[in-house]
């Protein structure tokens, strides 16, 4: 089982914090080891003799002990700090890590970093009590040798029945244990969807059949919690049969031989040590031990980074050129291509807008664009290079691609404005934000050495941010994939002005008035994508000329009330006057 | 029947458990005295052979109890919940917290309550057989328990410090790691990654540093209670070896003192079992609150033919502080689209939820075609009235799924939209009509067979249906699977998923609300699916609007201000009020 290797493996890690806990765990366990020989001595050669006072001497040797094994427990609670925490750490970096570098992260950040809680907390709990367990089951039967040896081939059966029993417990326990942690997120998945459905399921007077969605959920989470009532009650035998069985097997087996106090010291020994101990075991390793084979075995698959492509470094080419080559994109096999052998070429001195309508394929475009996407069919070429053979970081060198999400981060101003070029000094960032319009932001936020809070920005604030730092990136190729949607229109028009000003640009339009800016305009359309500049496809396409009219009404709502956004009601009439009129029909 | 039981297991356990020690005592004297434990053996023989059975049987039981009792409360929490829709006021993470935790404590209720009180048993007894062997054992009990009072006292150590200091920094790492997935398309594009894992993982050694400071406060803790069991063990057994010498005792009862001595001390199980009834009564208490709210109740009565008309008489919603709706008396004309216009926190979206049923009022009735809403039937309803809104939840396994949510019984549906497709006009009436003139009985069965016949899965059907209407086939047919692909794979942008939620709600008989339903389409979409709107006369539209342009496409216009109706009237009349242009210029 992988999660056994890799625990074996983080143990030889972390030999010497091992042998340390060890270690300290002989004097932990000194009680242990001495409470029967230490009764039987007090029994046999004091109050049994009518010297109470020599017994009770007996009895201090088992203060002492008492003390060296406080002050053992003590010492091995801090050294499984040396175990457990660098297990964490490792899991911590593991998980980090290939949930960066995977492209989409399965399991939520909260998620997984409870499963790591979990799995500590649980190997805390199972490297405590399993060690404890070993130590004071051995000091229990050195102790029961020393008292009377021959009493050990008698109670050795039942107690190694008793723990096979156990060790066949948790064969199946792993498995409850894992459809129970599945049952439970399952459910509470379920749970969370319709809750935050519960407006919408009303409306739609669908209470009964969204509930039943949650009902089996429901019941196979108690189907997990019923098994995993019958794992309890195999755990309880298991104890009864490995504690109580070896101490009726002692008094039968007890002869004449025996003196009063050693057979008391060994009764001790498996009443007062081993069926306590054997208590906690079973208990820990039934529960915690469980959790943490099952959450660890879930969580080292996310924890695994991806083998990184090797990709051959070809340095791209002289000039920055970026080009789509009979591109078809799809997603999935079954799906309708988004795109369709596409042509597509971004050279010098370009500014090109993209527009169409929301889910015809604009940020795909992007993606395929920037190759972070690969295209089902032909090639994406920087400088000639097919983008397959250039690592990401020469990818990175080429074009630069701000998405409409502002990634922004928590550290000072400067630190994001220089993301992409870390050499720029404090001049050129803020000649930077000079020229997108952001120097009263700059100001605003208190400088360059001001720290951010991410949470603390507008969404607009955000986007202006991460649109200097594009602006400053070594990449000549800007590819802005609706990243000024939060700007205002004159913010935006200034923004994409100066980054047409500093090279080869593509805009993801989110309004129209960015494809009258740009040079030319690709429309991706349902019937097919059409290439050309704002009046050519004004005159060419009827969903193009729809566009431009209503879009430009829908970006000017804040100008001084006109009639209608700039449609009258007569003008509009036409829109709803007749419904016959067909919809689709959209000739070019 | 299971918790009586449990009670019978768990009292024969706890019996058997107290005599055993007085057994094994009278075994090990007659092995002391005779040399063999004969008859008094049988006696351990049988107390242990009761533990293997009732010991397992109670875990069995306290497992298997609180498993069906959680799951019916589960159950109706969420019927409870999905039924009462927006009419809840608690967030969804508090509704799912109290079905995954809440409903789970409760039904930990009854089982709590039987363990609680036979843990007593153990407790009681052992005092009571130190008391029947020897009066004074009780003094070296109450030493020991003395002792241990005062070990407690000072282990209860405020741990919380390092605990926070360790959960902020794991948060710290996590708000890290959720920034960076979230802004992972701009490092992917960037390259990053590297910086971006070493960016999250800074706070790792400080959350290190805070986990060993929780192991050396957690090992003070361990040091003091592994002191508690050597203590007893000496105090008990210093007096019973006392006594012993005199021969108040013989050694078997000294061997059952010491295990009386440790049973006796196990007053922390006391406690725990009571604190698990009170968490049960908590967790009885957080779902009754859920259960106790009242849910809306539905009538019998069927809709007259109509067109859907819709009449306010009186109507009055409560809020806070001032009315959300005030006294408005209105009468909408059927088969006509309406809009409903107003500032924000006018109240437009209680009215349009009060026309749908979604809220009731607290004075007034709203009628639609003269029937009271809350004496229509339930599936009635959701057969007759249809809710689009701004933010739909889907809800379902598949995209298909999640729009027939409301479909009862998809073939009829199918039939008509199918037919309907194929017509400038989708009217009902039209689409019978024009089927039925082929059959000689003209009945809806037999038009709904003769069509379902071309159909080779029906469901399907309805489905396509309503998202061609919606204008979402196109990204629906750009899925992997299309309309079977799973809601969970496909992450759909707002004008999406709003389109998915007006498709959802097409099916609408009499009435179909839009609240704010098209506000993140672009343009040229929305005046698609307005021009389908305003062009269906088989239904009432009502749409709550911000757009100038939606109102003019209405036929009469619904102008809300602070709760009242302000007016009713065509937009191109309420156009010259400079506070009614005022409500668009204001919201956009």
């Amino acid at each position: 089982m992988s999660a056994g290797r890799e625990t074996a493996a983080a143990l030889r890690r972390r030999r010497r914090a091992v042998i340390r806990l060890l270690a300290w765990s002989l004097p932990e366990a000194a009680p242990a080891v001495l409470s029967g020989l230490v009764v039987a001595r007090a029994v046999d050669d004091g109050f049994l003799r009518g010297r109470p006072v020599a017994g009770c001497a007996w009895l201090s040797l088992l203060l002492v002990a008492a003390v060296a094994g406080a002050w053992g427990a003590r010492q091995t609670n801090r050294a499984v700090a040396g175990v457990v925490e660098p297990f964490r750490d490792e899991l911590v970096t593991r998980v980090v890590t290939a949930s960066l570098h995977a492209a989409a992260p399965a399991g939520a950040v909260a998620r997984m970093t409870q499963q790591v809680e979990t799995v500590r907390d649980a190997f805390a709990g199972l490297v405590l009590v399993s060690r404890g367990f070993v130590v004071t089951v051995l000091a229990a039967l050195l102790g029961t040798a020393s008292l009377a040896a021959p009493l050990l081939i008698v109670l050795a059966p039942p107690l190694l029945a008793g723990l096979g029993l156990f060790a066949l417990a948790l064969r199946l326990g792993v498995r409850w244990q894992r459809e129970y942690l599945a049952a439970g997120e399952r459910l509470a998945d379920r749970v969370t969807a319709a809750a935050e459905a519960a407006r919408d399921v009303a409306a739609c007077r669908a209470a009964e059949r969204a509930a039943g969605h949650v009902d089996e959920a429901v019941a196979a989470q108690a189907r997990a919690e019923r098994a995993l009532a019958r794992l309890a009650a195999f755990r309880s035998l298991t104890v009864v049969v490995a504690g109580w069985l070896p101490l009726i097997a002692v008094l039968a087996g007890a002869g004449p031989g025996i003196s009063t106090g050693a057979l008391i010291g060994v009764l001790t020994y498996l009443a007062q040590v081993l069926v306590p101990a054997l208590d906690l075991f079973v208990a820990t390793v039934g529960n915690a031990g469980l959790r943490f084979v099952v959450t660890l075995g879930r969580l080292l698959p996310l924890a695994t980074g991806p083998v990184s492509r090797g990709a051959a470094t070809a340095p791209p080419g002289p000039q920055p050129r970026l080009e789509l080559v009979d591109v078809t994109f799809r997603y999935g096999a079954a799906a309708r291509p988004v795109l369709r052998n596409l042509d597509l070429t971004v050279a010098a001195g370009d500014h090109l807008a993209v527009v169409g309508p929301s889910g015809a394929g604009k940020s795909t475009l992007a993606a395929l664009l920037c190759g972070t996407l690969r295209p089902d069919r032909g090639t994406v070429r920087y400088g000639g290079v097919p983008v397959t053979d250039l690592d990401p970081a020469t990818r990175a060198r080429c074009r630069v691609l701000i998405p409409q999400e502002a990634y922004v981060f928590g550290g000072t101003v400067a630190d994001n404005l220089r993301y992409l070029r870390p050499e720029a000094g404090d001049p050129q960032l803020l000649a930077a934000a000079d020229r997108l319009g952001a120097t009263a932001l700059l100001t605003r936020l208190g400088g360059l050495r001001a720290e951010l809070r991410p949470g603390d920005l507008s969404a607009g604030e955000r986007q202006l941010l991460t649109l200097v730092r594009a602006y400053l990136a070594p990449a000549p190729v800007a590819v802005l994939d609706e990243a000024t949607c939060h700007l205002d229109p004159a913010a935006e028009e200034r923004v994409e002005r100066a980054f047409a000003a500093r090279g080869p640009l593509v805009v993801i339009a989110h309004r129209i008035s960015s494809a009258e800016r740009a040079s030319r305009v690709l429309l991706l359309d349902p019937d097919g994508p059409l290439l050309g500049d704002h009046e050519s496809l004004r005159v060419r396409s009827t969903r193009y000329r729809e566009m431009t009219g209503y879009w430009a009404a829908g970006s000017q709502p804040a100008g001084p009330a006109g009639p209608l956004d700039g449609v009258g009601p007569a003008a509009r009439a036409h829109l709803g006057g007749d419904p016959a009129q067909p919809v689709a029909d959209r000739a070019r | 029947m299971t918790l009586p039981l449990l009670a019978v297991a768990a009292a024969v356990a706890a019996v058997a458990q107290l005599a055993l020690p007085l057994a094994i005592g009278r075994a090990v004297d007659a092995v002391v005295a005779g040399g063999a434990a004969g008859p008094r053996l049988t006696w351990v023989f049988a107390l242990v052979a009761v533990l293997m059975v009732a010991d397992p049987m109670r875990d069995l039981l306290a497992g298997l109890a609180p498993a069906g009792r959680t799951g019916q409360l589960r159950r109706r929490l969420v019927r409870h919940t999905l039924v009462l829709g927006a009419r809840r006021p608690d967030p969804a993470g508090d509704v799912v917290s109290r079905v995954l935790t809440g409903a789970a404590e409760a039904g930990q209720g009854g089982v709590a309550v039987v363990l609680a009180v036979v843990s007593v048993v153990p407790v009681a007894g052992a005092v009571a057989a130190l008391a029947y062997l020897d009066p004074w054992l009780i003094a070296g009990y109450l030493a020991g328990v003395v002792a241990i009072a005062a070990l407690l006292r000072r282990h209860v150590r405020d741990t919380s410090d390092t605990v926070v200091r360790y959960q902020r920094a794991q948060a710290e790492i996590a708000a890290r790691l959720a920034g960076a997935l979230a802004g992972r398309r701009t490092i992917a594009a960037a390259a990053t990654v590297r910086a971006e894992v070493a960016r999250c993982l800074r706070p790792l050694p400080e959350l290190s540093a805070a986990g060993h400071g929780m192991w050396r406060v957690l090992a003070r803790s361990a040091g003091q209670s592994a002191l508690v069991g050597p203590l007893l063990q000496v105090s008990v057994v210093a007096v019973a070896g006392w006594l012993l010498a005199r021969g108040r005792l013989t050694p078997g009862e000294l061997l059952a003192a010491v295990q009386y001595g440790a049973l006796g001390a196990g007053i922390g199980g006391l406690v725990a079992g009571f604190t698990r009834v009170a968490r049960a009564r908590a967790g009885a208490r957080r779902v009754a609150e859920v259960l106790d709210r009242p849910v809306p109740r539905h009538g019998r009565r069927d809709l007259p033919p109509g067109p859907g008309v819709l009449v306010f008489r009186d109507v009055t919603v409560r809020g806070d502080g001032a009315p959300i709706i005030d006294r408005v008396s209105v009468t909408l004309p059927g088969g006509r689209p309406v809009a409903v216009v107003g500032r924000s926190g006018s109240g437009k979206s209680t009215f349009a939820g009060l026309a749908a049923r979604l809220t009731d009022p607290d004075r007034g009735q709203v009628r639609l075609d003269g029937v009271p809403l809350p004496e229509l039937a339930a599936d009635v309803l959701r057969r007759e009235v249809g809710v689009a809104f701004e933010r739909p939840v889907l809800v379902g396994a598949t995209v298909a799924d999640a729009v027939a949510l409301a479909h009862d019984r998809p073939e009829d549906a199918t039939v008509a939209d199918t037919v309907a497709l194929a017509h400038d006009r989708p009217e009902d009436a039209t689409v019978a009509d024009t089927v039925a003139l082929a059959h000689d009985r003209p009945e809806d069965a037999t038009v709904a067979d003769a069509v379902a016949l071309a159909h080779d899965r029906p469901g399907d059907a309805t489905v396509a249906g309503v998202l061609e209407a919606a204008c979402a086939s196109g990204f629906v047919s750009r899925l992997p699977q299309g309309a079977a692909t799973a809601l969970a794979e496909a992450p759909f942008s707002g004008g999406e998923t709003q389109r998915l939620g007006l498709a959802r709600a097409w099916h609408a008989r009499r009435l179909l609300v839009l609240d704010d339903a098209t506000s993140s389409l672009d343009t040229a979409t929305e005046a698609e699916i307005l021009r389908l709107l305003t062009g269906d006369v088989r239904r009432t539209h009502l749409i709550v609007a911000h757009r100038a342009g939606t109102a003019a496409q209405c036929a009469t216009v619904v102008w809300l201000d602070r709760g009242r109706v302000r007016a009713v009237a065509p937009h191109r009349d309420l156009w010259a009020d400079p506070a009614y242009r005022a409500v668009f210029g204001a919201v956009t």
